[in-house]
């Protein structure tokens, strides 16, 4: 599925396509790579996301997401600062489907703050850090785009 | 099974003892278990807590626990190697490399239990130790040496007067007189960096010898570390075995050696081995032993020191004589005479070991610790591998990471090096970092393939090596997607099938399966 991707050291990492792969049961990761004019042995470690490919000797860490996991993994990473007044973002373009808190709300680190429908998919917003909701941008039934704020938290 | 090789081989009438003991653990107790076995000498494993279900040990006739895991309450503690050797009813000790192999204490100790040393008398062990000692006697028979101080160098403020008295000129190298593997050294570009960089070489020999004294060579650079391999026996016959070429070095330790040497000359190697020949004759030895000279870009060659043990890469040497140096030492220790074969060795082609090492050569070569996962060993023509442990099996951190040797032999560089390239294309090893994938930048490289190299070519040409190349790039993430594809179609089948064969053989192994893939949430 071309929703899946890979990233290595933090830069998406297109796929060679003119590859083929295989492998063995019982071979701890041995898989053998072929093109027309060469092939070559790989080892390949990991599960879910996170994997280890030991290519021509180096170990190559490896990233493997889903649109949804790079989703999640993107507001983690945009979490930064634990103090502060922190402003929520939109890490992808979708429809605002809910608002769980109002202004003057005080929340917990984690607690549901809206809900983004995109690629028909529903996804909360969840926040980064505890604090009291400061403004709210966003507005049920407005599309936003990726990087758009959707509240403060101070 | 067992029983009737023990048969067979108490018929050997040859061999030159019954039972050894190997006081070594790794890859080279292996190797020593291997050439015993090929005599029917019976062989003695020893092992710390860390190490009990450990290849050496699985491979011996006999294992002795000789301790908890740290090596300085195991494979260092000479009380607990003689006693185990005397318990098990050994001949002999052999004490392979490191540890207490030139360890003059222990050699005396065993010597006192009524046991035969593989190695030099404690006397040869003791004047060869003192790294300083062994300068000064070298020069008196007639054999270059490194510019530099034959006394010890002054601690604190005086230290760069007496280099300056002495007209040692910078850059400079500081050394542990009771030096070896690189500690205790230290560069110096300057005389007023001197007195600081002394202080932290002699708290670091200090600590890894119990002696801080040090001394200084002037530096030669471009240099080439060379080595030559000597075997002596009891009779005063003298076999020079070749120079083996250990310029691949990262922290002034080796990472590649080869041989002949791609700087030798006929003159120069005439040279050398006589130069090893009169370091030999200051001493008395009678084992396998190694004269270390470095070569300068004209081809001057300076003593360094002598080992009078095995190498970590003798290996080479092997490969080019047809000898086995395992079984000489052997040999001479029983009081055998040099064969007329072993006198008049000649080397033929060329061998090239690459040492396999966990570490991360991407991070300065730092050694890394975990488990073995997958562990695929290069074979075929021309190829030996040495190593130490078995896939699957966790490195224990308390000792050296040296996992395997990887050694090619070929008629001539040319091929040894593409032998040792599609070697190297061979070997996958899974579960932590291993220096592999300098070994495959390095038989690509320009230098190393015309042989020009020296002992500054990983820090001028590797650094923390190259960034990761765009096609490399795109295979791991294919390899990385296909995997994961895999993973899910794998999950995908596997629950299906305990679905519909509830309760069959089938269903029972694809739940297991299900159940033992490791997962991370």
């Amino acid at each position: 599925m071309s929703d899946v991707t890979a990233t290595i050291g933090g830069q998406r990492a297109e796929a060679a396509s003119d590859w083929t792969a295989s492998w063995r049961e019982g071979d701890a990761g041995l898989v053998r790579l072929a093109n027309r004019h060469r092939s070559e042995l790989a080892l390949v470690e990991g599960s879910g996301s996170d994997w280890i490919v030991t290519l021509r000797g180096r170990r190559i860490h490896v990233t493997v997401q889903t649109w949804r996991e790079r989703v999640l993994a993107e507001a983690e990473s945009a979490v930064g600062e634990r103090s502060g007044p922190v402003d929520v973002r939109a890490t992808l373009p979708g429809l605002v489907v809910a608002v769980a808190v109002a202004e003057g709300d005080e929340v917990e680190e984690g607690a549901t703050l809206l809900t983004i429908e995109a690629m028909k998919m529903q996804n909360e917003v969840r926040s980064p850090r505890a604090g009291r909701i400061a403004t709210i941008t966003a507005e049920v039934g407005r599309p936003v785009a990726a990087g758009a704020e959707l509240l403060r938290i101070e | 099974m067992a029983t009737s090789r023990s048969d067979a081989s108490s018929l050997r009438k040859d061999r030159p003892f019954g039972r050894v003991l190997i006081a070594n653990r790794g890859e080279i107790a292996v190797r020593i278990i291997r050439t015993c076995r090929e005599m029917g000498i019976e062989s003695v494993a020893v092992f710390s807590d860390a190490d009990a279900d450990a290849l050496h040990v699985r491979m011996a006739d006999r294992a002795e626990r000789i301790g908890p895991a740290p090596a300085g309450d195991s494979y260092l503690e000479s009380d607990a190697v003689v006693e185990a050797a005397r318990r098990s009813g050994a001949e002999a000790i052999h004490p392979g490399y490191g540890f207490l192999s030139e360890n003059a204490g222990f050699a005396r100790a065993v010597l006192d239990a009524g046991i035969v040393f593989v190695g030099p008398p404690p006397e040869t062990l003791e004047a060869l130790g003192d790294k300083l000692a062994a300068r000064r006697s070298a020069k008196e028979a007639g054999v270059p040496i490194v510019p530099g101080l034959l006394v010890p160098l002054q601690s604190g403020s005086g230290a760069a007067a007496m280099a300056d008295r002495e007209g040692v000129t910078f850059p400079a190298m500081l050394k542990a007189a009771a030096g070896g593997g690189g500690r205790g050294m230290r560069r110096v570009e300057r005389p007023d960096q001197l007195e600081v960089a002394a202080a932290s070489a002699a708290r670091e020999a200090l600590a890894a010898f119990g002696d801080g004294t040090l001394y200084l060579e002037e530096l030669v650079d471009p240099a080439r570390h060379i080595e030559v391999q000597l075997l002596g026996d009891r009779h005063g016959h003298l076999a020079v075995l070749g120079e083996r070429e250990c310029s691949v070095q990262r922290r002034h330790q080796k990472l590649v050696e080869e041989t002949p040497s791609p700087a030798v000359t006929p003159t120069i190697r005439e040279r050398l081995f006589e130069g090893a020949r009169r370091v030999a004759g200051t001493v008395d030895f009678h084992n396998a032993a190694t004269v270390e000279f470095l070569l300068d870009a004209d081809g001057n060659h300076y003593f360094l020191e002598m080992n009078t043990r095995l190498q970590v890469e003798h290996g080479v040497t092997e490969l080019v004589t047809g000898l086995d140096l395992v079984a000489w030492q052997l040999r001479i220790a029983a009081g055998e005479q040099l064969s007329e074969r072993v006198l008049a060795a000649t080397p033929r082609g060329h061998a090239i070991e690459a040492r396999v090492y966990a570490e991360d050569p991407y991070r300065g070569f730092a050694p890394v610790s975990g488990r073995i996962g997958a562990w695929t060993m290069p074979d075929g023509p021309g190829v030996r591998v040495d190593a130490g442990i078995a896939g699957g099996t966790p490195l224990p951190v308390e000792y050296d990471p040296l996992l395997a040797k990887l050694m090619v032999h070929a008629d001539d560089r040319p091929a040894a090096v593409a032998r040792l390239r599609r070697a190297l294309e061979e070997t996958a090893i899974g579960g932590l970092d291993t220096d592999l994938g300098f070994l495959r930048w390095l038989v690509d490289q320009e230098s190393f393939a015309s042989g020009g190299y020296d002992t500054g070519l990983i820090p001028r040409e590797w650094g923390t090596g190259p960034e990761l190349d765009a096609q490399a790039r795109s295979l791991a993430a294919f390899v990385a997607l296909e995997a994961r594809a895999r993973e899910g179609a794998a999950r995908a089948t596997v629950g299906a099938a305990s679905l519909r064969t509830e309760g069959s053989a089938w269903g029972a192994l694809a739940r297991r399966e299900a159940v033992d893939r490791p997962r991370s949430r």
